[in-house]
């Protein structure tokens, strides 16, 4: 199972595909403190990075995936990535 | 008329590499067709001669007999057939589609060709084979 | 693996032989059009087959080998050594990058940075790096596009430092806009999961939303991120990993300048957009565009002069466009319509099927594709039944695994086939019924005949040319010519001759040796030749000859011989001979000396031939396959070494024998007889146990002292003794027993026993037992030492 989900921790687990998105989302919007764990995680979904971004959990792990650990992660722990910025124009 | 005939579409892939061979033997055989293989010009004709097919997928460089001098045999008097024939080809130059189509080629493609586009062509150019019917009649 | 991806690795091996024996011998027959075309056409298959895989840059390498290739072939460039070299390289790298796929099923991760410096080299007979061509990206190839606004997504330090690097390394930057559809995951697409596949990744900006919806309000199926990024990967690779969704990317190259003027602000140079990677909407089916491809291919079709009615090319014309109507929903009936006719209907037909909003022609594609595979899906599994046949090559690729596989099913056969013998023996021995011995004898008779069938048809798969084993020479000896500035000329005669797969792999080792060594040592600089008064280009023969069952393979070369008194005399000083044997040695005699362990006649040991291992591990690996090797040299004319080899090493024939119960085999063509001699006439002449046959005095070794067993003949009792011929040497063996001759398999010796020599390995026996096949030379020496 890509998503391991308890009250308050959510594990994802290798490939998270678009049949998780919603699953995950659904968990995003009820957990009060939610806390995901990316280590095991290999592939993220775009819908599911997007809900992540949104709902801005606390990450309680880091991916050992190397894509995710260094272009994905630094935009979801909110230390300023180097594009991770707002808005639908260009500044 | 043949257009809901019963038995498979068979189809002559003709190409010197056997990976591209099977590549395309396995994606038109997954699709129903009935495919046979040739690895040069001179077997495709000499496979044409024997029995005669529904489709012809032919590659545009090959040792032997290349495609073009392939795709005219199969025109010739030789073998004589009016059925579609598909060049799939590598090179993307100019004048090379302009040389396939006076050999008598009705499609050239440019290589890699997508599985699925394939497919697609070829069910298309197969649909109706009635040409049969009329070869027969023009004989 | 996908049997895909098997294939291409099998022809891509035959592939890789084909190139680079035609590039060596391009290099001695240069411009030959018939090589050149062949070389070329080799790189051609390649670069279309790798086409097929996720490999781009395997693509891109093979296509600017080709391209090389196909500038010689028309005779615009003439072949040099150094396009050569380039070729063999590039060759090389993609056997490196196959045997990594071969594991991996991916080429590694250094495939673009080891491709990219031998492509420039591969084109720069040309003219430079071709620009990467594709049409819909004619107009960003030549120039440096102007920095779009997006690029202001990416931190400045960051670009202020890329663009100070690429004007370091006169380089550019690929900088990459997608932005999805908001309905894209729909279509299944992971924008993301394609953004992790853009090669050599430099910088990734994910631009968010500048408000997100509310947590309520949110859809999670909508699309709201968009990506921008800079990479090193090539135009081409961003074009093609991006092909689904051209409509939704914009790429620009761009250099320091270019990042630069962005970065101060300044306006770009041109004010024209710098859009580059054309949209091209996909509203339409591509059910609707194929059947206009084909209507625009009839077009050309009848734009030929010649197509008249009745003709083939015009019949199928007319097919075509039909199909194409048929596809495009608008069937049309055109039985015996002529080119003018045709031409209008074509014409017609693409005015209907102008691109069609994207629901129509979904729509479409259901109504007329649906109906006409149905009848064809229903049998489409049922292929193996196939009365067509295949068309093409009759030879059959079969794994080698399989065929070993065979190989020791035969070898199991053989065993339980002589089991049977046991079993007569039994029947008669415990049951007293010798029907039923003479029977099961029978019986075996005919088993026997058929598994002798068998055994020699898979042996006959397994037999190759020694072609195989020759291959590598010409690449070898060329390579080395060059390091040590000798001219040389290969010579390779009788590559047809056949020997056992594993003869043939054997063989690769102590002929890479020899070859070496005659390079190495053998062959003289051309001055040196000249001095001699030989032709200044040195002549290295291969030849292979089929003797019976063996084969004979030699290696000789017309350098500057072996010096037999040289040779004595650093025998001697290494105590490897006598000073007795220092004065009798006959010339033949000490150039074999060579052979001996610890012998080696260079000077100056080069990296070469290797540290330390001389010609005794030729001799001694030649021996292994149960060969000989022989070396004939003639001062200052040259050497010549003889390998002679069993044609094949699957099944040997041994004698079984026993010593303390304990059952030891001998093979077969190293026995001459077997003896009983009676104890009196036992001799002993130094030390030395002996016997008298035939006027010949034979040494006796007692074998269960060598091997250190607990047995010591019955006094008095018949003495039996095998005789074998070791080093054209009669010895006897004092056994316990004779048994009879078995075919068996030999297996290595594996597991502690793998460092006793004295075995040459094991062969399961009929009755279960496993049977120590005896090394006789080994055992002779050991006997030596015990005495």
């Amino acid at each position: 199972m890509p998503l391991e989900l308890h009250e308050e921790t959510a594990n994802l687990v290798g490939v998270v595909t678009v049949d998780e998105v919603e699953q995950l989302t659904g968990w995003l919007r009820t957990a009060r403190r939610p806390k995901v764990s990316l280590r095991r995680c290999n592939h993220l979904h775009t819908g599911a990075l997007q809900a992540l971004l949104l709902f801005k959990p606390k990450i309680s792990s880091a991916p050992n995936d190397a894509f995710l650990a260094t272009q994905v992660l630094p935009l979801l722990t909110g230390s300023s990535g180097p594009a991770n910025k707002q808005g639908s124009d260009p500044p | 008329m043949t257009s809901d005939t019963p038995t498979r579409a068979r189809v002559l892939v003709v190409d010197d590499a056997a990976t591209v061979r099977m590549y395309h033997n396995s994606l038109l055989g997954e699709a129903g067709f009935e495919v046979s293989e040739a690895a040069n010009g001179l077997e495709a004709v000499e496979a044409a001669l024997g029995t005669p097919f529904d489709l012809y997928v032919v590659d545009v460089n090959m040792p032997k007999m290349n495609g073009y001098a392939c795709v005219e045999a199969l025109r010739s008097e030789t073998v004589g057939t009016a059925a579609p024939i598909v060049m799939i080809s590598t090179e993307d130059r100019p004048g090379d589609a302009d040389r396939a189509y006076r050999a008598g080629a009705n499609l050239y493609l440019v290589k890699p060709v997508a599985g699925d586009r394939l497919v697609r062509v070829a069910t298309m150019l197969t649909a109706d084979r009635s040409w049969a019917a009329e070869k027969d009649v023009a004989a | 693996m996908n049997p895909l991806l098997a294939q291409f690795l099998a022809e891509a091996n035959d592939l890789l032989a084909q190139v680079d024996e035609g590039l060596l011998q391009l290099e001695r027959v240069p411009g030959d059009p018939e090589l050149v075309n062949e070389v070329f056409r080799a790189a051609h298959t390649f670069k279309g087959s790798s086409g097929l895989f996720d490999f781009p840059e395997l693509t891109r390498l093979t296509h600017a080998a080709e391209d090389l290739l196909d500038q010689v072939r028309s005779g615009r460039l003439a072949l040099d050594s150094g396009m050569t070299d380039d070729l063999l390289a590039a060759f090389d790298l993609i056997r490196g990058w196959l045997a990594h796929v071969t594991t991996h099923e991916r080429l590694p991760a250094s495939a673009g940075t080891d491709a990219a410096g031998l492509i420039t080299r591969l084109r720069a007979p040309l003219g430079g790096e071709a620009v990467t061509a594709v049409a819909t990206t004619a107009t960003s190839t030549a120039t440096i596009d102007v920095a779009p606004e997006w690029l202001a997504w990416l931190d400045a330090e960051w670009l202020t430092e890329t663009a100070g690097w690429l004007a370091t390394t006169s380089s550019t930057m690929r900088f990459v806009r997608y932005f999805p559809d908001s309905d894209c995951f729909f279509r299944a697409e992971d924008p993301l999961h394609l953004v992790r596949q853009v090669p050599a990744l430099e910088r990734l900006g994910v631009v968010q939303p500048r408000v997100w919806p509310g947590p309520d309000d949110y859809d999670e199926y909508v699309c709201l991120l968009s990506f921008i990024l800079a990479t090193r990967a090539s135009l081409g690779e961003l074009e093609y990993l991006f092909r689904y969704v051209p409509d939704q990317v914009q790429i620009v190259e761009l250099d320091s300048d270019a990042i630069t003027r962005h970065l101060s602000g300044e306006p770009p140079l041109q004010v024209e957009a710098a859009v580059t990677a054309a949209v091209m909407p996909m509203i339409d089916s591509d059910l609707a565009a194929d059947a206009r491809a084909l209507l625009h291919a009839a077009q050309s079709s009848l734009a030929v002069d010649d197509v008249v009615a009745g003709d083939t090319r015009l019949r199928s014309v007319v097919h075509a466009v039909a199909s194409a109507a048929r596809a495009l929903g608008v069937p049309v009936n055109l039985t015996g319509a002529d080119r003018a006719t045709l031409l209008a209907e074509i014409d017609r037909l693409l005015g209907a099927a102008a691109p069609a909003p994207a629901g129509v022609a979904e729509d479409l594609s259901t109504a007329v594709a649906a109906p006409v595979p149905a009848a064809a899906v229903a049998d489409a599994p049922g292929r193996a039944d196939d009365p067509g046949g295949q068309v093409g090559t009759r030879v059959l690729k079969v794994d080698q695994e399989k065929v070993d596989r065979l190989m020791e099913l035969v070898g199991e056969l053989n065993v339980a086939k002589n089991g049977l013998t046991f079993l007569a023996d039994a029947a008669e021995e415990e049951f007293g019924s010798r029907v039923l011995s003479r029977r099961i004898k029978d019986q075996y008779a005919g088993m026997h005949r058929i598994a002798e069938e068998l055994q020699a048809a898979v042996m006959d798969v397994r037999m190759l040319p020694l072609s195989v084993a020759f291959g590598r020479f010409p690449r070898l000896v060329r390579d080395l010519s060059r390091r040590l500035g000798k001219t040389i000329e290969l010579v390779t005669e009788g590559e047809d001759t056949m020997a056992d797969k594993d003869v043939i792999e054997a063989l690769g080792d102590p002929l890479v040796h020899l070859v070496r060594n005659s390079l190495d040592h053998g062959i003289e600089p051309s001055d040196e030749r000249i001095a001699a008064g030989k032709p200044p280009a040195a002549r290295l023969t291969l030849a292979a000859v089929a003797d019976g069952d063996a084969v004979i393979v030699e290696v000789s070369d017309d350098g500057r011989g072996v010096d037999p008194e040289r040779v004595k005399r650093k025998a001697y000083e290494k105590g490897l001979i006598s000073e007795e044997e220092l004065e009798t040695l006959s010339e033949s005699d000490a150039v074999n000396l060579v052979f001996r362990a610890g012998f080696s006649t260079a000077d100056q040991v080069s990296d070469l031939s290797g540290r330390g291992v001389g010609m005794d591990a030729v001799r001694a690996s030649v021996e292994k396959l149960g060969g000989s090797v022989t070396m004939r040299s003639k001062l200052g004319q040259g050497t010549f070494t003889r390998l002679r080899l069993p044609l094949s090493m699957a099944v040997t024939q041994v004698m079984v024998v026993s010593v303390a119960g304990q059952r030891f085999g001998i093979p077969v063509d190293l026995v001459v007889e077997t003896v009983r001699v009676p104890a009196g006439e036992m001799g002993r002449v130094l030390h030395q146990d002996v016997v008298m046959m035939r006027g010949e005095v034979v040494p006796v070794i007692d074998l269960a002292r060598a091997l250190d067993m607990p047995w010591a003949p019955t006094p008095g009792e018949d003495r039996r003794i095998l005789v074998v011929s070791v080093n054209s040497q009669r010895i006897g063996l004092l056994v316990e027993q004779f048994h009879r001759e078995v075919d068996v398999i030999l297996k290595p010796m594996e597991g502690l026993l793998a460092y006793a020599d004295e075995f040459s390995g094991t062969a399961l026996l009929g009755d279960g037992l496993v049977l120590l096949v005896l090394n006789m030379k080994e055992v002779l020496g050991l006997a030596a030492r015990v005495a």
